[in-house]
């Protein structure tokens, strides 16, 4: 009886064992080994190199770029996800009818892929586009979009805050429905408007779908690709050039199985730590504010 | 008396308000939607079309350029196939591992759970090469196998539904088992119909992001007639710049079923979001 339990319950969690040793385990140990190697991925020949791969990295301006500019897609996307998704739920909470309705359809954009929402945004932006004739006779010119290095980091920032809103948005509307009804009620007794009921009840029980979206959407901007990998390749001028790009581009179309390993474990180092940083900022601020 | 109106026509704003961005946020899919069906002079031309027709949907099932033809329909089937299959094991592999550790007690169930939470954790940049890696060793390199077989296990999808079967009283499984069934019958005649707002949410989250990956699948497939339709159509945005119309088309195949999928399901969706983020 005791043997059959114990069997019954390995057998049934062997798929998911049988995955982690070939799929995460093999990998991890492999991958250890990798950094320290220069091996063109079809050679024979690998070469110990010990911490070259990472001496390099350090000293790449195109890693540096990556870098870099993961924290200005960081700073369009993070304030404008959380005020646009903040926005749709606060709309969403009002309506009294066809709130799912709505919700629905603010999240379609989270089902689109950032291949197919690249043709519209390279047509819309195309120069002879409807949409920059209408620009050149409004104001005399358009802008050069994707060729303009400021330009295309907030096109690519404004296609993923697009794409995340109405998701976020599911997160706020359920702490917003968890707010008890009295709290206004009692508030409004009290002769408090709707802005000052907003500002001391919404905002601060809100605090923990702010800290989820807020994490969630600052861990997002270590990991694009899609969008600048078809619509700009990291240009103009490393502009929109990512850590995924940067890693993508030495190990699979330079070859440089090592360089792009070991790339890639700073690409980690530096999501976690600046996830740890920002997180412990919120969470102090939300401290000394008595949120929880 | 006044009062009551000025509520009505604030009312009325917000509806007005809310239709305006949701057209807003979907008009890039009517945008797509639109120049697929316009005459190949008019794309990304005019907003609205003169008139509309499938001939680009024609010369993209057709094979689309002579000179560089290209299996389209064929790579929707391939997205479907990797999808489907894909998004099937996980949530079957997540309902078996998810009741074995939330229900069973065995010993080394522990560890698992810890070892399934440094999984969750474990940032999956640093494996890709990698595993890339391991697929070429293994001899599946450009072969379907590559790109199912490392997806058919979601730790996500284990871990919600342990955390939804943890819920479920133990007296349900315990009358079950006097009873006499055994454990697998519980599972799926009693643990996975109670796990129904579970498994759509699971379902239509790990679908929607098979369906539109494209680094991995880039990665591991290089033969046209194999790979996915977002790859297809990511290779072809230079040498298929010219043709628009036709791009425009393989847009709307891509996106458009796992719209109407998702709007078959989502009559559970957004109170089954709140399970994503309780947990």
């Amino acid at each position: 009886m005791k043997w059959q339990k114990e069997l019954g319950g390995w057998l049934l969690a062997s798929p998911y064992l049988l995955s982690a040793v070939l799929f995460f385990l093999i990998p991890l140990g492999w991958s250890i080994s990798l950094v320290f190697f220069d091996w063109n991925l079809i050679s024979p020949v690998r070469t110990y190199i010990g911490l070259d791969n990472f001496r390099e990295a350090l000293s790449s301006t195109r890693v540096y770029n990556a870098f870099l500019n993961t924290y200005k897609f960081m700073a369009i996307i993070v304030p404008g996800v959380l005020v646009s998704s903040l926005s749709l739920a606060l709309i969403v909470h009002h309506l009294p009818r066809l709130k799912q309705f709505y919700a629905v359809g603010f999240f379609l954009p989270y089902l689109a892929s950032g291949v197919a929402i690249g043709l519209v945004v390279r047509g819309l932006l195309a120069y002879d586009s409807p949409f920059n004739e209408f620009l050149r006779q409004v104001f005399g010119s358009s802008p050069r979009w994707l060729r303009d290095p400021v330009w295309a980091v907030l096109v690519i920032g404004f296609m993923i805050i697009w794409k995340f809103s109405g998701y976020y948005a599911l997160i706020f509307l359920a702490g917003l429905q968890g707010i008890p009804r009295e709290l206004y009620e009692a508030a409004s007794l009290d002769g408090a408007g709707p802005f000052t009921q907003f500002r001391k009840i919404t905002l601060p029980l809100l605090y923990p779908a702010f800290y989820t979206v807020l994490v969630l959407a600052v861990g997002l901007c270590f990991g694009i690709f899609t969008e600048p990998y078809v619509l700009t390749g990291g240009g103009p001028r490393f502009a929109t050039h990512t850590w995924q790009l940067e890693i993508y581009y030495q190990a699979f179309e330079r070859f440089r199985a090592g360089y792009g390993a070991a790339v890639a474990v700073f690409n980690a180092l530096a999501t976690f730590i600046s996830i740890l940083i920002i997180r412990r900022i919120v969470e102090a601020w939300g401290a000394r504010r008595g949120f929880r | 008396m006044s009062k009551n109106l000025r509520k009505k026509f604030a009312l009325v704003g917000l509806y007005l308000l809310a239709t305006c961005l949701l057209l807003l946020m979907i008009s890039p899919y009517l945008y797509m939607l639109l120049q697929s069906l316009a005459p190949w002079r008019e794309v990304d031309r005019v907003f609205i079309p003169s008139s509309l027709g499938l001939h680009s949907y024609r010369w993209l099932l057709g094979g689309g350029l002579s000179t560089l033809p290209r299996p389209w329909l064929r790579a929707w089937g391939n997205t479907a196939l990797v999808t489907t299959t894909v998004t099937l094991s996980r949530v079957l592999v997540g309902a078996l591992v998810g009741y074995a550790l939330a229900v069973l007690s065995f010993r080394g169930k522990r560890p698992i759970q810890n070892f399934i939470l440094f999984q969750m954790f474990y940032p999956g940049i640093i494996l890709l090469v990698p595993a890339f890696l391991l697929i070429r060793a293994m001899g599946l390199y450009d072969t379907y196998l590559a790109m199912i077989l490392p997806g058919l296990v979601s730790t996500w999808a284990i871990f919600m539904y342990a955390n939804f079967f943890r819920s479920i009283p133990r007296e349900v499984v315990e009358a079950a088992r006097i009873d006499g069934a055994s454990e697998l019958r519980i599972i799926f005649q009693i643990m996975i119909p109670l796990a129904r707002p579970v498994t759509a949410i699971v379902f239509l989250f790990l679908f929607m992001e098979r369906w539109i990956e494209l680094l991995w699948d880039m990665i591991v497939v290089r033969d046209p007639s194999k790979q996915t339709l977002n790859v297809l159509l990511a290779t072809m945005f230079g040498p298929y710049g010219g043709y628009p119309g036709p791009l425009y088309a393989a847009g709307v195949l891509l996106t458009f079923p796992i719209i109407i999928l998702f709007l078959l399901f989502s009559r559970r969706f957004v109170s089954g979001v709140s399970l994503i983020i309780s947990s």
